[in-house]
């Protein structure tokens, strides 16, 4: 029996997650995409903040399986093993712009 | 049966397979979409016969529900009976739920959901007959599909009795069916709109427990659970609540059920506001749909009043006054955090609603809406524009969203970043991609701005009816007159200053356009360098910067009552995009442009280096007209005497971005009773949030 998985939600997303700061779920998982999919089915005021509409991680939000940043472990295809931690953190992009002034990619502290 | 063709649907490919036969993924050719196709299994028609299968099959084509999977067509060829179905990709929601159950927020929505659609069919006699896990997809949306309305496998009475008092394992087709058949099915009662409501209880069980209510390893074992035995004991983990409504779902006696879905529809859609004020009411009491802004002191708007809409980096604010416009309450910031580049005000229809864009680096951006001037803001679960997947592009952010003309009081537009125009038909609930224009061919030769590649203007043409101009950073400027179909560059003679060729047919970096209804067929033009007029749509363009201490600038407007008069802001350059010598001057000419003079009283004349965006400039549509200006230091003016004098009334602000303003009024109901090209046909472009004067003072008597 495969643990279950659990996402853990920051604090702008939960008014879609009906408060949750966590979501567990044991449906079996295999990849990063797969996971973030269920949780917008689940709660789908999720997906379209987490996600472009052509499926893509938004630039500045950062989801970590375990303590890895997925950016770097193969992005939505990242392999989610059985009982993972699923960490969704805002990067920190100070004073920027949402559309078009000052692109704020210079620092991307992370927010734990 | 893959590569045939039934009717004028090709089979591509199969997806699936039940009781009643395979389904298919098919091309309509007609219509140019994917739908499902279901062949049915000449045993499934032999059961009920052709003829009442046909019947049932067109009966439920009939419904027309967000959560019923929509028939399309019922069809015969030879012995092939086949079922045309709306295509629904999801997941069943008896995977979802996994060994654990769904958490009881997402068990009553998906509840609430399914109860709907039962309810929706039920009030028109249709029974489903087949409800379960397996017949409920749930959409990448959230959203619940119930499949095979009017198609359930019935079994004869021979057949059922067979498998109830089997003490093998359960056939693998009835292995589906049977833990949701209620115990008056079981009997060889036929089922009615109470065993769905059962089928519904084992549904939520599932959903809410993992498990299932009546289990056993035969036939037997089961249909003797459902029954004579009290379902399984539902974990602690779902509420007293849910467990009500699903125990109630599960009584023996149809007659102890809920007497009509709408009932359990009600109970669940209770709980599921239940759910989410008590999980972490600290957090968002008020819940996903509806955001509520707390510690703001609300405006009250009544009739008659005067209602800026300020859009800032950080945020909207919206202010009130009376007509008189002396003072103003200030009400704010909403949507804190959040850039607000577009806001507008829709009082056609008889409707009072507010529409923000608010764009956040992180999270996206979302069109917001408010119908009770910004005391609570509708919260999207999804975003309403979304760029199809085939275009590969991403919305950005929203620069603009204009209501259409007066003759289409249910049309509103959105001009986006990266550059496109999304139209909405229902008053802002759908959207979608003006395909004319993003396919135009020479889109992939526009190049962004500064602010990126957007459309950022969005001018209709009041007194003709498809015809409308864009405005796009760095394209130019486009027209159509076939409502969006076909469009044209419109920019001869307007100067390129960044590009070899300076008069080329489009990619102009235009800053702002504006026409007087009046005059429809002459348009202002603030370009990136360049101020000008066209006197035929913008056929042609001349320089009409007559005076004024730069043509760099951004915002433009025309009178609401002058067609001659146009106000602007000159920046210094576009390395310096701040007003000159330190002097914050608006710019005025009373004859369309042969010369112009500032006009300063009341406007700070010393150290004052200010930007006013492309939307930071705007007119009411009173007499005398009201003039409203935004800096990007966030000081607001307004001059209620046409300029001539102006007040600062607000600083401290965040940058601003937009600015617009509305009259508040009884609501034009006869949009069409229109004189023709009158100054009261439609506010000018840039106050079309405003309503027409003539028209307010006639609702007035």
């Amino acid at each position: 029996m495969p643990e279950p998985v659990t996402f853990h939600i920051p604090g702008p997303l939960r008014p879609f997650t009906a408060g949750r700061s966590e979501v567990r779920t044991d449906v079996p998982l295999t990849t990063l995409r797969q996971a973030l999919d269920l949780l917008g089915t689940l709660y789908p005021g999720v997906r379209d903040r987490l996600l472009t509409e052509q499926g893509a991680l938004r630039e500045h939000i950062n989801v970590f399986v375990g303590n890895e940043d997925s950016r770097y472990t193969g992005g939505l295809a990242t392999p989610v093993p059985s009982g993972a931690q699923i960490t969704i953190v805002p990067a920190i992009s100070g004073g920027s712009s949402g559309g078009g002034f000052d692109s704020a990619r210079a620092s991307r502290h992370r927010m734990i | 049966m893959i590569g045939q063709k039934l009717d004028h649907y090709r089979v591509v490919e199969k997806i699936g397979e039940g009781g009643m036969g395979v389904v298919y993924r098919a091309r309509d050719e007609v219509l140019d979409r994917d739908v499902a196709v279901k062949v049915l299994a000449p045993g499934a028609v032999q059961t009920l016969g052709p003829e009442q299968l046909l019947r049932e099959a067109q009966t439920a084509s009939a419904l027309s529900h967000p959560n019923i999977c929509t028939i399309h067509q019922v069809g015969q060829t030879g012995d092939t009976f086949y079922v045309v179905m709306e295509l629904v990709e999801g997941q069943p929601l008896n995977t979802l739920a996994g060994a654990a159950g769904l958490p009881t927020e997402v068990v009553t929505r998906y509840g609430a959901q399914i109860a709907d659609a039962l309810a929706h069919a039920h009030d028109r006699g249709i029974v489903h007959h087949d409800l379960k896990g397996a017949n409920l997809l749930v959409t990448r949306e959230g959203r619940v599909k119930v499949l095979d309305f009017g198609l359930a496998t019935r079994h004869a009475p021979g057949q059922l009795a067979e498998v109830t008092q089997s003490f093998a394992s359960v056939d693998t087709k009835l292995a589906g069916t049977l833990p949701y058949m209620a115990p008056e099915v079981l009997k060889g009662e036929p089922g009615g709109p109470a065993s769905d409501l059962w089928a519904l209880g084992v549904v939520l069980y599932q959903a809410a427990s993992g498990q299932m209510p009546f289990t056993g390893r035969t036939g037997f074992e089961i249909s003797s659970a459902i029954l004579r035995e009290p379902p399984a004991t539902l974990p602690p983990a779902v509420p007293p609540g849910l467990a009500g409504i699903i125990l109630r779902c599960l009584a023996k006696d149809p007659a102890q059920r809920f007497q009509r879905a709408g009932e359990a529809r009600a109970g669940l859609e209770a709980l599921q506001a239940a759910t989410i004020t008590t999980h972490e009411p600290r957090e968002e009491p008020s819940g996903p749909r509806l955001l509520v802004h707390r510690g703001i002191q609300h405006l009250a708007v009544k009739d008659g009043d005067v209602l800026l809409l300020v859009g800032t980096m950080k945020g909207a604010f919206l202010l009130r006054s009376t007509r008189e416009r002396k003072r103003w309450d200030v009400a704010g910031p909403y949507f804190h955090g959040h850039s607000v580049f577009a806001m507008t005000y829709d009082g056609r229809n008889g409707r009072h609603r507010l529409w923000a864009s608010t764009s956040s680096v992180l999270w996206g951006t979302f069109l917001r809406s408010s119908d009770d001037f910004g005391k609570t803001w509708l919260n999207p679960r999804e975003a309403s524009l979304k760029f199809p997947a085939e275009t590969g592009a991403s919305l950005k952010n929203i620069w603009h969203i204009c209501p259409g003309g007066p003759e289409e009081p249910e049309v509103l537009y959105c001009g986006v970043e990266p550059a496109a125009l999304f139209v909405s038909r229902n008053a802002g609930e759908n959207w979608s991609l003006v395909r004319g224009l993003y396919d135009h061919p020479h889109r992939s030769r526009w190049m962004p701005g500064n602010g990126g590649l957007t459309l950022h203007t969005i001018v209709p043409d009041p007194g003709h009816t498809g015809k409308m101009y864009v405005a796009i950073s760095a394209g130019g400027l486009y027209a159509t007159s076939d409502g969006g179909q076909s469009w044209q560059a419109r920019n001869r003679g307007v100067r390129v200053t960044f590009l070899p060729e300076k008069y080329p047919e489009f990619g102009q970096c235009v800053h702002k356009i504006g026409l007087h209804p009046q005059r429809p067929d002459r348009l202002f033009l603030q370009n990136h360098w360049g101020l000008y007029r066209s006197d035929h749509c913008g056929e042609a363009w001349q320089d009409i910067a007559n005076g004024v201490p730069s043509d760099f600038g951004f915002a433009l407007v025309v009178h609401p009552h002058d067609p001659d008069c146009v106000f602007i802001v000159p920046v210094e350059s576009d390395e310096f995009r701040c007003t000159p010598d330190g002097r914050m001057r608006i710019f005025r000419t009373r004859n369309a442009g042969a010369s112009w003079e500032p006009l300063t009283r009341g406007l700070p004349q010393k150290r004052a280096y200010e930007t006013v965006l492309r939307d930071g400039l705007v007119a009411d549509s009173l007499d005398p007209a009201g003039l409203y200006c935004g800096t990007r230091s966030g000081s607001l003016y307004a001059s209620r005497d046409e300029g001539r004098s102006w007040t600062r009334i607000l600083e401290g602000l965040p940058a601003i971005v937009s600015v617009r303003v509305a009259s508040i009024g009884t609501p034009r109901t006869t949009p069409g009773a229109r004189p023709a090209r009158a100054a009261s046909a439609s506010p000018p472009a840039r106050s079309r949030a405003a309503r027409p004067p003539q028209k307010r003072r006639k609702s007035r008597g």
